[in-house]
């Protein structure tokens, strides 16, 4: 089992963030979400309770499928609560598809930071687990650097969302359509290059397989 | 962003749409009744729930929270399953 944490801050106030990270998908940081959709929704007791059904397409070294699959697209299940009293938003994810094999957990926490207010504290927690396949380690280290790359551009991807929210509420006086149509572009720019990278992250990790000689 | 079910992308966008507005006017501001965005989430839910069954997505148990009864899911099924093979 592996366990890994961060901590992040966001320079917008939580009711900002919370809105974001409703919006969050698409961005153009996180191409590999696909799909979200709403399972279930409630209000009790004043708190938001939301169960999502979150799609999204990982893209692992080749070499690691006869051990985990090809992995086309995965489903994850998305458990969330909202307290607007309390301020605190909690969403807990637990992947569905993988295989039998592999566990992945994520939890992330977003509040106001304690010492200013204007700013929100995002909080984030994974743990895989992968049972009874050889190497499992090498392949928990490889999933929990995964998640690390990917947490660090669901970030980048979330202040995306909020400038994109920030400049709708200012009522830029663009046209819808030419923001679009631009969002569309940078969303396809940004895609390209971040499936370049992940090639180079298969690539490199296939090498590290040859030198391993497990290929 | 899509839908599990391809014939579900309008009524999910419809219903986003409507969310969103419903959270940040509404709920944040502590206006807990969501009954705004009811009429076209149910008929998105019942287009998601479709779609997850055609496909066999196991999405294991439910949260408690949600099984006060006010939904009856099982009521009007119909049986037309695809058998598709598994990869």
């Amino acid at each position: 089992m592996k366990i890994w944490t961060s901590e992040h801050i966001f320079n917008h106030p939580w009711e900002t963030v919370t809105q974001a990270a409703w919006r969050k998908y698409p961005n153009p940081m996180t191409p590999s979400i696909i799909g979200t959709d709403v399972v279930e929704r409630r209000v009790v007791d004043g708190v938001l309770h939301t169960h999502r059904l979150v799609q999204s397409k990982w893209y692992f070294p080749k070499w690691t499928h006869a051990l985990i699959g090809t992995a086309k697209t995965c489903f994850a299940s998305e458990r969330s609560t909202v307290d607007p009293e309390r301020k605190q938003m909690v969403l807990k994810t637990n992947n569905l598809t993988f295989c039998r094999n592999i566990s992945v957990d994520e939890v992330l926490y977003y509040e106001p930071h304690p010492s200013d207010a204007s700013k929100t504290l995002l909080k984030q927690e994974a743990t895989v687990t992968v049972f009874g396949v050889p190497l499992s380690h090498y392949m928990e280290d490889l999933l929990t650097s995964t998640i690390s790359t990917n947490a660090g551009k669901g970030r980048q991807g979330l202040e995306w969302v909020i400038g994109l929210i920030n400049t709708e509420v200012k009522g830029i006086a663009r046209g819808t359509d030419e923001l679009l149509h631009s969002t569309r572009r940078s969303i396809d720019e940004v895609t390209e290059s971040a499936r370049k990278s992940m090639d180079e992250i298969s690539a490199q990790a296939a090498k590290a397989a040859k030198a391993m000689h497990i290929t | 962003m899509s839908s599990v079910g391809e014939d579900c992308n309008e009524l999910k966008q419809q219903y986003d749409a409507c969310f969103n507005s419903w959270f940040s006017e509404r709920f944040l501001k502590g206006q807990t009744d969501d009954s705004a965005c009811a009429p076209i989430f149910r008929i998105y839910k019942e287009c998601v729930k479709r779609a997850i069954k055609e496909k066999k997505i196991d999405l294991r148990e439910i949260d408690p929270i949600f099984e006060t009864g006010i939904e009856d899911d099982n009521a009007n099924r119909s049986a037309g399953n695809h058998q598709a093979g598994k990869s």
